[in-house]
């Protein structure tokens, strides 16, 4: 009897111990789902935006597109940014398929997570607040394809949620669909007089139209056919129906506390701590330069520019000068800026000790080599290398040399072209011009955008990609205008097809 | 004459007579057995189980021993033909026959019951159960406390090193790093050395911390190696299961124990750094210039010298048991102090454990009651200082005129940066305590005969604490006055196991069936972070971090989560007459971290046995003493070292915030794909094996062959973004194999009266192949791991590669090609050509892999008298180490920021690639060390008093061709075998020894 007891008891606890089975767990400390709020649409919009305020933009992407041309470079300083030749493939045009998947993975990610978002707010409650994020967020995606047709050429055009892997578009579909995304976006996007704080690192009705004019300029490279009636339409609307003017300090529009302006159209935003990825000053200025600027880390001493892009900066009372450093330095105090025993000299040339690597050698008589931009000022605020300079992307200043160059390419009015010229020379002090030659646009290009991203794209549209400067000897095969597709990006996906020339 | 009236005896009083008389016939036919049953030593064995049986009969009575060794069994049929039998956990069952019970008499019988230790009366402990050698089918290797390894060890499975063939373990000198633990190769390529780690079972207690343990409160690790042994524990056993059996009751009344040793530690080798008089004149030489800031023209600082000293630890183990007629129990402490070797790092251990056992009912019901409690206080240094006591440059003093440390702030910043090491020590308080209480109930009720039904119920809280200050001089923190940063985490586990076993012998059958079910949960990460920084003062450190002027917190990336497994077990195992043993057993595990289609799996086994030496024909082979093979084949998984939230769509706000509005505000974006097929990695393993005792027990030994063989193996694959939320998804699409032979071999080949030597060897051998990376949805033609930085040499996506047909860690680097004529390092360029430019990673092949061929262990002891000595050799042979800390100092480039060893002062100084990583710094990583030494004596004591001591010394000499510190470099984990400049010195350690038991 009291062997069946027990065995009762037993086969009790066995069988309510067995009987759970249950598996589901509660996750209590990630979420699963976006939560269908306005605080949750407004948070999952931000993926977007954290592609521009981030490291993947201002150094990965940057990078690719300005040490390809004679804005910057970063030469071998003795063994120290040698790391595999990397930046002298970029600076000689020597790249393949394995140096530049950076910009594709960044680029394409932000138009992922604009599909993702923009079907996540299909799904949401019909209000103003979606119109205008949905607009928002098509205008953001029409960038990124803007910069992966760029870029790269064809380019896939892809929708979200599909399991199949996309087939690449040509360029000229790439570029009517970022026409008609963006004048898709139009109405829906808010139209304030200038970009407030409340749109500051969004886009804007200006932000469409700027971009529809950068299409237009480029149409006749992008798609063979020109389109600059058109620019100088969007122009045209941007100039009379916003309010943006020029700012007066050009300084300002760069400096560690910039913020909402009149002339600055679409940013990417940086903050020291909350959003990093600006380390303009980190990777260029020389170590010694450290407690003149009151910088709490040491520079590391890496980019400069190229002779002959410095060789621009030669306008008189031209208050863009001062966004470089050259020669010999000097503290604030007039107090010789000391690098070893010699005074910190940055000299315009470069000298090479080993041209194989590129290789300029360790530092002597204090003699560091390269012109220096401070024009994204350092900031003695920050605590470490980050700082907290926010990145134009487009402003009024480019819509004036865009405008004015439409004209000139458009056989339009050259007075028209001169004043608009003139206002860009004007508030930085440097001479006016009365007459105006496409070069004159692409050198004041230069000068006024220097290291804002576009000198890759102004110099493959007036056809000097192909230039000598620095250490590239230049007369390269125009399919060098193009990015080859990444060959990580060739194994991921077999439709897609190489450019000529890799 | 005749009697009128009645009879004095009538008929039926005659008739009664008789009957009394009868019964009193059947009264006188019965007596006693009296007994006492005594250990070897003497002492009385109380608690032992006593059962007397008759021959040919179904006569059975069953009694316990007393506190005094006593058992009686009253009024037995005198008969001839008894059998006495007695058995008791940890001692030969003793069995003494042909007994005769005379009527009214008393039968007094006396024994001494042996400890085991032959060989195959040992009692193995395996999942859920025991068994006997002879009953065994898989491949088992005991260690018992005897055979542990000695030493100043704050991880018990160091004692195992060497000990076990295929078991390897690595560990550095740090006294707050745990081994690293890889049996029969690696089965896994995640990152994070949890998926490579063996299961523990400790008394029971499924995945219980083994650091809940004091080494000295360990009577035996069993060493679960095949699929056989581990599968009864389905998806976390795919490397191997050590189970610990922990110090239980000792016989007698009471017992008192105590052992102590105190230690004294060196660092073992250092490597030979320029001083300062060498390097100025190598410069000079060279007419290379030096810094003021980097020369003071007079210094010549030994940075090694600096930071190391010798360390004193020491550890106190005491212990008090007893036990009753019905109860036993049991308590011990264990304090250990181990200070490291380099100043600043240390740490201690406190361990409490109680055990109780009561059993009722005639021992029907068995219930055990286990609680321990570990605190472990660390502290710890900076990483960074192990990689500057070797490069800092000795021209420069440790302190300036002023007393404040000397550093160079002009550098550039950065967690691997040029630090004053003595300065890092000094300035920077790094400081853990982990206090682990693990609580565990066992019911046992035996239901019928052979039918016992358990039930166990545990719980283990583990809470980590670290409390970091960096104060207003740290280089660490050269942003902050003070930076102070406090973490409070806990992770419970709890555990319900419930299982029937049925053990019957049926003349020659012999059966053992198994059925449970386990349900466990583990709530991980329940704490939070916070941070403070600008202090006033560094007097508070992280006590309140309120006073701190800085405003944003660092929490860190600390969330809570639950994981729950639930499984149902069976096994049945059966052996015909000794000879012929047949096992079969299959767990169904359940686990919430696996996607939703693919939660449950199934992990079956099957395995034969035979013992050859029970059959007829061997009886005339006399040499053979016992003769068995083996062969199984089971399948286990891998689900260690799982996020619980793994299979799952994540939105997060990562660490970046977007501006909205003029406002920074948190983003919600998704940070994992959800993979509703994730599974476990499965490895099914087949194991062939041989035990022989052979020349009257001589020699004994056994060799295991094994074929291992992992799929699903989890990846993180790149996705296209175009098709997922996130760019990587995490997959099972690998494959891996595993092919060793495993030998081990203990032989007595003197014995002589008080003389006796003793040698036991074990040799592993192991192929690891990673079989392949892709399938038909996510493919990849190789993944590039171990990306560390090095000077000059970014754009390297790994020195490691994962490629089909590579085994893992499989180095990946430039070769080298000597010097030219200039005195620059070439290299072999991927077309071929010699070149000193073809540094890209484009030009990298495999020059090399961190799994060993070899790995083996050799023991010997000897006795004389009282006098004991051993002595342990163990090695590993076939593997290589990426000394990436010698690339990086062998720069003569940075000589005048970086100082480099005396060997690259005959390099070219204008050699700018010497320091890259190529196959030039793939060395060998064989060794043999000469690992201990312990000679003892044991006092000859009256009774059963205990008392030995004796001196061991540890790392005594190794042989080496590395030109490391010491080519124990860490085994495990996803890139094993690399040395980067986080190398904590291994330690030379002489210890003097106590035991003593009252």
């Amino acid at each position: 009897m009291k062997a069946l007891l027990y065995i009762a008891i037993s086969a009790t606890i066995m069988l309510a111990a067995a009987g759970c089975t249950k598996l589901d767990v509660p996750v209590e400390s990630q979420l699963t789902t976006i939560p269908n709020t306005q605080e949750g649409y407004v948070a999952a919009t931000g993926s977007v935006y954290q592609k521009m305020s981030s490291q993947s933009f201002a150094v990965d992407f940057w990078r690719v597109i300005e040490l390809s041309t004679d804005e910057a470079m970063i030469p071998n300083r003795n063994g120290s940014y040698y790391d595999n030749g990397q930046y002298i493939k970029w600076h000689k045009h020597t790249w393949t398929s394995s140096d530049l998947a950076t910009p594709w993975s960044w680029g394409y990610s932000g138009i992922s997570e604009c599909n993702r978002v923009l079907n996540l707010l299909s799904k949401a409650d019909s209000s103003t607040l979606r119109t205008q994020f949905t607009a928002e967020i098509r205008t953001m995606r029409a960038l990124f394809y803007f910069y992966m047709m760029d870029l790269y050429g064809n380019v896939p055009i892809t929708t979200y949620g599909s399991t199949v892997s996309p087939t690449q578009s040509t360029r000229a579909e790439v570029f009517n669909y970022i026409e008609s995304e963006l004048l898709a976006a139009v109405p829906g996007l808010a139209a304030p007089s200038t970009v407030t704080l409340a749109y500051y690192g969004r886009p804007t009705l200006w932000m469409a139209y700027a971009l529809l004019q950068k299409l237009y300029l480029n149409a006749a490279y992008y798609t063979g056919t020109a389109r600059y009636s058109d620019a100088i339409t969007y122009g045209n609307k941007l100039m009379s129906e916003s309010g943006l003017s020029l700012e007066k300090n050009y300084m300002s529009l760069f400096s560690p506390d910039n913020t909402a302006n009149k002339e600055t159209i679409f940013v990417a935003v940086f903050d020291a701590n909350k959003a990093t990825g600006n380390y303009f000053t980190r990777y260029t200025l020389h170590g010694t330069l450290k407690a003149k600027y009151g910088l709490n880390f040491s520079p590391s001493n890496a980019m400069c520019a190229s002779p002959e892009f410095f060789d621009l900066f030669s306008l008189t009372g031209d208050a863009r000068d001062t966004t470089w450093l050259s020669g010999l330095q000097y503290d604030f105090a007039g107090n010789k800026i000391m690098n070893g025993s010699y005074q910190l000299n940055l000299t315009r040339e470069i000298t090479l000790t080993d041209a194989a690597t590129m290789n300029v050698g360790a530092e002597v008589n204090g003699i560091s080599c390269g012109a220096r931009s401070i024009k994204f000022y350092p900031d003695p605020n920050a605590v470490n290398r980050y700082q907290n300079n926010d990145i134009p992307v487009l402003r009024l200043a480019d819509v004036y040399l865009m405008q004015a160059e439409a004209l000139l390419r458009n056989g339009g009015s050259t007075a028209t072209a001169m004043e608009l010229f003139n206002k860009v020379r004007a508030r930085v002090g440097a001479p006016t011009v009365t007459s105006l030659s496409l070069q004159d646009i692409l050198d004041e290009r230069g000068r006024e955008l220097a290291w804002e991203g576009w000198r890759r794209n102004d110099l493959i549209r007036f056809g000097q990609w192909e230039g000598t400067w620095g250490f590239k000897t230049g007369g390269e095969s125009t399919s060098r205008r193009l990015f080859p597709i990444p060959a990580t990006e060739m194994v991921l996906n077999a439709n897609l097809v190489q450019n000529d020339g890799y | 004459m005749t009697f009128r009236g009645k009879r004095p005896f009538p008929r039926y009083a005659v008739l009664l007579l008789f009957a009394v008389l009868l019964h009193l016939k059947v009264f006188a036919q019965t007596g006693d057995i009296k007994g006492l049953i005594r250990t070897e030593k003497g002492e009385p064995l109380p608690g032992a189980t006593v059962i007397l049986t008759r021959n040919a009969s179904s006569f059975s009575k069953v009694t316990r021993t007393d506190s005094i060794g006593l058992f009686r069994f009253s009024k037995v049929p005198a008969d001839t033909g008894y059998v006495i039998k007695a058995s008791y956990i940890g001692y030969t069952t003793h069995v003494s026959e042909r007994y005769s019970v005379k009527a009214n008499d008393q039968l007094s019988v006396a024994f001494r019951m042996q400890e085991n230790n032959g060989q195959l009366s040992d009692v193995v402990v395996i999942g859920y159960g025991s068994r006997s050698r002879s009953e065994m089918v898989g491949a088992v290797t005991t260690v018992k406390k005897e055979d542990f390894n000695v030493g100043v060890y704050s991880d018990p499975v160091q004692m195992l090193q060497g000990k076990v063939a295929g078991l390897n373990i690595s560990r550095s000198g740090n006294p707050n790093e745990n081994a690293a633990v890889i049996l029969r190769g690696p089965s896994s390529f995640r990152s994070g050395t949890d998926a490579y780690e063996p299961f523990y079972v400790i008394d029971g207690v499924p995945g219980a911390s083994i650091y809940s343990v004091a080494p000295g409160d360990i009577e035996s690790m069993e060493v679960l190696k095949d699929a056989v042994s581990t599968s009864i524990y389905g998806s976390r056993a795919a490397n191997g299961v050590i189970i610990i059996t922990t110090r239980k009751f000792r016989s007698g009344q009471s017992h008192l124990s105590y052992s102590t040793y105190g230690a004294v530690e060196r660092i073992s080798n250092t490597i030979k750094m320029a001083n300062a008089s060498q390097l100025r004149a190598y410069l000079a030489t060279n007419n290379v210039a030096i810094d003021a800031i980097n020369d003071d023209g007079v210094s010549n600082t030994d940075w090694q010298k600096e930071v190391t000293r010798t360390g004193f630890s020491h550890n106190h183990n005491l212990a008090y048991s007893g036990s009753n007629q019905n109860s036993s129990y049991g308590v011990s402490v264990n304090y250990l102090n181990n200070e490291g070797i380099i100043k600043g790092s240390s740490m201690n251990r406190f361990v409490v454990r109680t055990n109780l056992q009561h059993r009722a009912f005639n021992d029907r019901l068995k219930l055990d009651m286990n609680v321990t409690n570990s605190i472990t206080n660390g502290k710890q240094i900076p990483g960074q200082v192990l990689s500057n006591m070797l490069t800092y440059m000795p021209t420069v003093p440790v302190k300036n005129a002023d007393g404040s440390y000397y550093e160079d702030r002009s550098r550039t910043t950065g967690t691997s940066g040029y630090y004053n090491p003595v300065a890092l020590i000094n300035d920077n308080t790094i400081q853990s305590k982990a206090n682990i209480l693990l609580v565990n109930g066992i019911a046992t009720v035996n239901i019928l005969k052979g039918l016992d039904f358990t039930t166990s119920v545990s719980y283990q809280r583990q809470r980590n604490d670290t409390d970091l200050y960096y104060n207003s001089s740290s280089m660490l923190a050269q942003d902050y006055t003070g930076y102070a940063q406090r973490t409070n985490v806990s992770n419970t586990k709890k555990v319900l196991e419930s299982f029937a076993t049925y053990e019957r012998r049926f003349d020659k059958h012999n059966i053992k069936l198994l059925g449970g079910y386990s349900w466990q949960e583990d709530r991980n990460g329940d704490g939070y972070q916070v941070s403070g920084y600008n202090f006033v003062s560094d007097d508070l450190k992280w006590n309140n971090l309120g006073q701190g002027n800085g405003t944003t917190v660092n929490y860190g990336d600390i969330y809570v989560s639950t994981l729950r497994l639930i499984s149902f077990y069976g096994r049945a195992f059966y052996d015909y007459n000794g000879r012929f043993l047949f096992q079969g057993s299959l767990r169904r595990d359940g686990s919430s971290a696996f996607g939703t289609n693919n939660r449950w799996g199934y992990f079956p086994s099957v395995s034969v046995g035979w013992n050859l030496h029970n059959e007829r024909f061997m009886k005339n082979v006399n040499f053979v003493n016992v003769l068995k093979v083996r062969a199984g084949y089971g399948v286990v998984g891998n689900s260690t070292g799982f996020n619980a939230y793994t299979s799952r769509l994540i939105y997060g706000s990562g660490s970046s915030y977007f501006y909205y509005n003029g406002e920074w505000i948190n983003s919600l974006t998704p940070v994992q794909n959800d993979n509703p097929d994730l599974k476990w990695e499965r490895t099914a393993t087949m194991n062939v094996g041989v035990d022989f005792v052979l020349f009257n027990n001589k020699l004994s030994g056994s060799v295991d062959v094994y074929d291992k063989r992992t799929t699903d193996l989890i990846g993180d694959y790149t996705v296209s973004t175009t098709q997922y939320p996130y760019s990587t998804m995490t997959a099972n699409v690998g494959a891996m194999s595993n092919k060793g032979i495993e030998l081990a071999l203990s032989t007595t080949p003197v014995k002589t009266g008080k003389f006796s030597w003793t040698s036991a060897v074990t040799l592993a051998h192991n192929v690891n192949k990673i079989t392949s990376i892709s399938n038909d949805l996510f493919s990849a033609s190789q993944f590039y791991t171990a990306g560390f930085s090095a000077r000059g040499q970014s754009g390297i996506n790994g020195y490691q590669i994962i490629k089909e047909g590579m085994p893992l860690g499989s180095f990946y680097t430039l070769k080298y090609a000597g010097k030219n004529a200039d005195g620059k390092s070439t290299f072999v360029a991927a077309d071929g050509t010699v070149s000193s430019d073809s540094t890209a990673f484009t030009n990298f092949q495999v020059t090399g892999s961190a799994q060993p061929k070899l790995i083996y262990g050799w023991n010997n002891t000897f006795r004389y008298g009282q006098f004991d000595l051993n002595i342990f050799v163990r090695g590993v042979y076939g593997n290589q180490i990426l000394n990436a800390t010698r690339a990086d100092m062998n720069a003569p480039i940075y000589a005048n920021t970086t100082n480099v060893p005396v060997s690259t002062l005959s390099e070219s100084i204008k050699d700018d690639k010497d320091h890259f990583i190529s196959s030039r710094y793939v060395e060998s990583g064989a060794y043999l060390r000469m690992d201990n030494a312990t000679l003892g004596y044991s006092f000859a004591t009256k009774k059963n008093y205990q008392l030995r001591v004796y001196a061991s010394g540890n790392n005594l000499f190794i042989i080496t061709k590395y030109k490391g510190i010491d080519p124990e470099i860490n085994v495990a984990g996803q890139t094993p075998g690399i040395d980067n400049r986080s190398y904590y010195p291994k330690t030379r350690t002489f210890l003097l020894g106590l035991n003593v038991t009252f």
